[in-house]
């Protein structure tokens, strides 16, 4: 078992590496641009007392290196510095939005997953009939559209046409949770439109790669029901795949969101993170942008670390 | 309304009888569950849903049946071997090349199709079609039909340039990491897995954030992010290609790293590498609109179907699909790219299980 734990900490000292290179990237890339949040906060008309005044007050005039500390350790505990823009905590601006974001990326992935993985084994099964076929044109087609598109197919006919859902997922205080529920109902589809076709392709590709396995054949030479051969004895094997293939897309998904947050004007941190960018507010776009990264490299982590633990191969490399 | 609903299900059961006589068992499975649908179907929706499934079926008919008489025209007209191989390609394949060519023929004539320019304000703001307009007029009055000709120029012609940027870096850095090997192999890999752990369209926003929305920002920014992807394609497809005995022999013959990458390894990994082209070309293209959706891809007035959608996405609380129109051209050619890709990838991968 060391050497199982060695492998799962080399592997997450790697993620803090590229999240530590990450974080250089998003830092320096900014500090590119010409003038300072101190001169973006007072704008044109600001005097050189009251600029250097506020830089002082910020620690802006402070080196590079010491900034760069300042911000990550910052960071780490969640204070991103101020907004460029109204002066308050980056937090305050972001800290709830990204809540919400978590919140739609998850009623997305409960639906998704299981679906999926159903629909997976399903085609599986039937492949190479009629079924497959319009299963793999249906999900293709999901995949390649961008996101808007589909968001906006389902806001003309499941919002405009028939008003079954809000068109607009704004979100108050004090909802209940069925409420909630009802009014995120349609970025959350969108975004299971998307990843399930990518999940279910995947798990149909994990299981028909296995039904090539010698096991497989002798099953079948035993007389086992091709329902039974899958379900028995590719399914099993198939899971380091599969999990790998759910995270991966989890990982999508908090990209994702950000096109479908806008679509639908769904308060969350990849709208916050567009308006950010268009008003050039660059504290918020650092801290957004660090959060979106953070997350993806996490739940890449995840399915490594998954992988290595459902799969014995990998835990004895040779 | 009355006969349509009698012709509807009529035509269905004749289809299915016709078919069974002929012997052609699925086909007539498909059309009677098709007809069994249709009743429950038809009980819940009424006459309208019943037109929706008639409409979606002529569509999806007239679809095949284009690709079908497209893919003949192509057997007849392309070299023999190559004419046996599209013998067996599914009609999705056919249908992809098809509207491949087309947007393509779109994109390189848009000056001479298009009615009007792609700037030229010809109307009042949202004036709906006529035979003028095919499409209607846009938020100030300009043709919309026109805009998405432009478009197949504009949005696919940034998209194919970035694609070729990106494969050009990555191909280029991939086939030196496996020729030269050791530490120069390692730092590349290090590199690609760093531009990989950011979410693309994220490291897309910071950069365009910082360096603005020029053209050749855009196609430098997208280059980079989609790169690593062909790098490791590369490597890999390379890298089991260097360790071969010929390749042993021209470095005997003292030829150069150069030598070796034109004439030894190209052209023996040409045919991942188209595949790989298609699929980089669908996440480059969809990154693009996605990006010039929220404002920061080609720049107005230049007509670019991801930000059309955004200049008219209020029309759809109104019923009005006209934002619609970009958004499908865009997922149309990605569909198709995808379908082709496809194919490819079935004729070389062990997906053949049967």
């Amino acid at each position: 078992m060391g050497g199982l734990l060695n492998l799962v900490l080399k592997r997450l000292g790697l993620g803090l590496i590229t999240l530590l290179v990450v974080s250089i990237l998003i830092f320096f890339a900014v500090e590119l641009l010409p003038g300072d949040t101190a001169e973006q906060i007072l704008g044109q008309g600001a005097t050189e007392e009251t600029v250097a005044a506020l830089r002082e007050q910020l620690g802006l005039n402070r080196p590079w290196y010491v900034r760069y500390l300042d911000w990550l350790s910052g960071a780490v505990v969640g204070d991103f510095g101020v907004s460029a823009l109204s002066g308050e905590p980056v937090m305050d601006v972001i800290g709830g939005r990204f809540v919400n974001t978590l919140f739609l990326a998850a009623y997305a992935a409960v639906l998704a997953v299981p679906l999926a993985i159903t629909l997976g084994v399903i085609v599986a099964l039937l492949r190479n009939t009629v079924f497959d076929r319009v299963a793999n044109v249906l999900t293709l087609t999901s995949i390649s559209s961008p996101e808007f598109f589909l968001g906006y197919i389902l806001i003309l006919f499941l919002a405009v046409k028939n008003p079954f859902f809000p068109a607009i997922a704004s979100l108050s205080d004090g909802m209940s949770l069925g409420e909630l529920l009802n009014r995120t109902f349609l970025p959350a589809l969108t975004l299971v439109l998307v990843v399930t076709a990518h999940m279910m392709r995947m798990t149909r590709a994990a299981i028909i790669n296995l039904l090539a396995s010698p096991y497989i054949e002798m099953a079948r030479l035993k007389g086992v029901s091709p329902w039974r051969v899958i379900v028995r004895h590719a399914l099993p094997n198939a899971w380091a795949p599969i999990i790998n293939v759910v995270a991966l897309n989890l990982a999508y998904l908090i990209t994702g969101v950000v096109l479908v947050e806008v679509v639908f004007v769904y308060p969350g941190i990849g709208q916050a993170l567009v308006d950010a960018v268009a008003k050039r507010n660059f504290p918020v776009v650092q801290a957004a942008s660090l959060i979106f990264a953070a997350t993806f490299i996490l739940l890449n982590l995840a399915a490594d670390v998954g992988a290595i633990l459902t799969n014995p191969r990998l835990r004895h490399p040779k | 309304m009355m006969f349509f609903v009698i012709g509807y299900y009529v035509f269905l059961l004749l289809a299915s009888v016709v078919l069974s006589l002929f012997n052609q068992t699925k086909w007539f499975r498909m059309v009677f569950a098709l007809f069994l649908v249709s009743i429950i179907v038809g009980i819940v929706g009424g006459a309208p849903a019943l037109r929706a499934i008639a409409i979606f079926a002529a569509l999806l008919a007239t679809a095949a049946a284009l690709s079908f008489a497209f893919k003949e025209f192509l057997i007849l007209i392309v070299r023999p071997n190559l004419a046996k191989e599209l013998r067996t390609a599914p009609l999705t394949a056919s249908f992809g090349i098809f509207i491949i060519f087309t947007y393509a023929i779109a994109g390189t004539f848009a000056p001479w199709i298009a009615p009007y320019g792609q700037a030229e304000v010809i109307a009042g703001a949202f004036a709906p079609a006529d035979a003028n307009m095919l499409l209607g007029a846009d938020q100030l009055g300009r043709d919309v039909f026109s805009r998405i000709i432009y478009g197949a120029r504009n949005s696919v012609g940034l998209a194919l340039i970035s694609t070729l940027g990106a494969f050009i870096l990555g191909a280029l850095a991939g086939l030196l990491a496996a020729v030269k090997g050791g530490w120069f192999d390692q730092f590349m890999g290090r590199v690609a897995d760093i531009i990989m752990s950011v979410p693309s369209l994220i490291f897309a926003l910071l950069m365009l954030s910082i360096f603005g929305t020029k053209s050749w920002v855009i196609v430098l920014v997208v280059a980079i992010i989609y790169s690593p992807r062909v790098f490791r394609l590369t490597r890999a497809v390379a890298g089991n290609i260097v360790v071969m005995d010929y390749i042993e022999a021209a470095k005997l013959r003292g030829e150069g790293d150069w030598y070796l990458i034109r004439r030894e390894i190209l052209p023996n990994s040409t045919a991942p590498l188209i595949a790989e082209f298609g699929l980089e070309f669908v996440f480059v293209f969809l990154l693009i609109a996605g990006l010039s959706f929220l404002g920061l891809g080609i720049q107005p007035p230049t007509a670019d179907w991801g930000s059309m959608v955004r200049e008219n996405a209020t029309l759809i609380s109104f019923g009005d699909i006209t934002p619609l129109i970009p958004a499908a051209a865009i997922a149309l050619l990605t569909v198709s790219v995808n379908f082709v890709v496809d194919w490819m990838l079935w004729r070389s991968s062990g997906l053949k299980e049967k």
